[in-house]
């Protein structure tokens, strides 16, 4: 696995974190960080995916 | 077994059965059954007896008994039960004030004569696909006690598919009604979301959170939506719709038009989901494929949706008792919560087009057809699963068939399909179960389908 220090995004989660009111220890905050990597592996999907510009949100779904 | 719950019905309606004698069979099959599989997390027998008393009270007096009348049913623990303390599967909830009321939906099972037995085993804070729980243990598989039941309904599914109850209650936001209903071979229904209230339901993201039934029968899961129907202000997301009956005996109207899901669904589906979808679709008479091209990039943004409205949901409780949440849990809810606005938001703009996209493909077909789990039931513990030749973790790879659909909110029902397919004879008995997947609205025709292929001996329920 790879360490958490060793990960671009560390620096974001970190910040992120701490933006949010928790604290962790380097333990936990490894393991955060690579829950976070998989989900933005998944995210480049959403953001390679060719939308039209005015493509409108459907944050209240209801079909 | 207590039947069917269509049998269940007509027999106190006959008088031949007593509501009482239907709860005492289904106590003792508990008794003997969960102890191995670890369904239930609480039963509520002094409820059923009082419930069952009324019952037979209407039928010693001569009245109109109530559509489900006799019936015992369970609930995911994430339902509100009057007296009881809704855990939703999670320690962080143990300790909170028993539920004031019934939810929504189990008190409109009350009123159609419905019999509430219990309270079932559940992924924690339905956060995943097995029901392997960090406080309440592990839900096992009734057809192989070393694999899975599937979650996040796991209880739900397994008590039916053990011949315990006729009919449970779960919930499904990305898979959870459709992968356990697969794994354990029973019949499930997820409506079209907003159709049934969730009132009274444990949220998870609210932007996908559906409700519905398991059943042992095609006419079960009918009888219960339709006792569940209605529209309920105090849920933003319920259509404010009038009930629309499932219109039974169900039958399917001539000349529909069902393809059958090619592409992702074809590619993450393992030789026995093929064959369970060859004969669902030759038994319907499918032979067009067709495409939701979007199907990929529809699970990633209900990815994206989940964890970003799961972590913003549980962030209080994170920060305050991390350590009272479960391992596979926790970390992951953080994670979700440190989302960026502009994924969600893009997220919510895919999940419009993917939306738009199938509305295209109802332009020639009724229904749509695909496995509900890319293989059998893994076993407990397992960590990945290998769908032609490619590995994908178990957690995740459950609902890889399942997310696409849930995103869009479309009608499915999931119906139980035993393909005689696998490297073992352990495997070759195990079913896999066929999403049969509507329109909006439809989802009439999704179990008038499903009917068709229980008639056709296609999809059943087989008990251990």
């Amino acid at each position: 696995m790879t360490e958490a220090h060793d990960n671009p995004l560390e620096p974001y989660v970190r910040a992120a974190l701490a933006l949010q009111g928790y604290t962790f220890g380097d333990g936990e905050i490894a393991e955060i960080v690579m829950q976070f990597s998989r989900l933005e592996a998944i995210a480049q999907a959403v953001f390679d995916w060719p939308l039209p510009f005015a493509s409108e949100p459907a944050p209240v779904f209801r079909p | 077994m207590t039947g069917s719950a269509a049998d269940i019905v007509q027999q106190i309606a006959k008088g031949t059965r007593s509501a009482a004698a239907v709860l005492a069979e289904c106590k003792a099959l508990i008794e003997a059954k969960d102890p191995d599989l670890n369904c239930f997390t609480a039963k509520t027998f002094r409820r059923a007896e009082r419930e069952a008393a009324v019952i037979d009270a209407l039928y010693a007096e001569g009245k109109a008994l109530p559509p489900l009348a006799g019936v015992p049913y369970a609930v995911k623990n994430l339902f509100d039960v009057e007296g009881m303390v809704t855990l939703a599967g999670a320690k962080i909830n143990a300790g909170n004030a028993p539920a004031a009321a019934d939810a929504t939906i189990v008190a409109r099972m009350r009123r159609a004569g419905a019999i509430l037995v219990g309270a079932l085993n559940m992924e924690e804070l339905a956060y995943g696909f097995l029901t392997e729980n960090h406080h309440y243990g592990t839900t096992r598989n009734p057809h192989d006690r070393t694999r899975g039941a599937g979650g996040s309904s796991g209880g739900s599914a397994a008590a039916v598919g053990a011949g315990m109850l006729p009919i449970t209650l779960g919930s499904d936001t990305s898979g959870s009604i459709r992968v356990p209903a697969s794994l354990c071979g029973v019949f499930g229904l997820k409506p079209t979301y907003g159709r049934l209230p969730r009132t009274g339901t444990y949220p998870f993201v609210n932007s996908f959170d559906h409700v519905g039934p398991f059943a042992n029968s095609v006419l079960g899961l009918a009888l219960a939506y339709d006792a569940m129907q209605g529209p309920d202000p105090a849920d933003p997301a319920c259509a404010q719709r009038a009930i629309e009956p499932a219109g039974v005996p169900l039958s399917l109207p001539r000349g529909i038009r069902v393809g059958i899901l090619g592409g992702w669904f074809h590619q993450w589906a393992d030789p026995a989901a093929r064959r369970s979808v060859q004969l669902a679709a030759a038994a319907l008479g499918a032979t067009d494929w067709t495409e939701l091209k979007s199907a990929e990039v529809a699970r990633a943004a209900a990815y994206i949706i989940t964890g970003a409205e799961g972590g913003a949901l549980h962030r209080p409780r994170l920060l305050e008792r991390y350590e009272d949440f479960g391992p596979a849990s926790r970390s992951r809810l953080v994670a979700g919560g440190l989302i960026p606005a502009t994924w969600v938001i893009q997220a919510q703009r895919v999940r419009r087009h993917a939306y738009r996209e199938a509305m295209d493909l109802f332009e020639h077909f009724d229904l749509l057809i695909a496995a509900a789990a890319p293989a059998v039931a893994p076993n407990v513990g397992q960590e990945t699963l290998l769908i032609n030749g490619r590995s994908i973790p178990v957690k995740a790879g459950l609902g890889i068939l399942t997310q696409p659909i849930s995103c869009i909110g479309l009608p499915v029902c999931t119906v139980p399909v035993w393909p005689g397919e696998g490297d073992s004879p352990a495997e070759r008995a195990l079913p896999v179960g066929v999403q049969l997947i509507g329109a909006p609205w439809r989802e009439g025709l999704c179990l008038a389908a499903a009917r068709t292929l229980e008639q056709a001996g296609i999809a059943e329920v087989r008990l251990p």
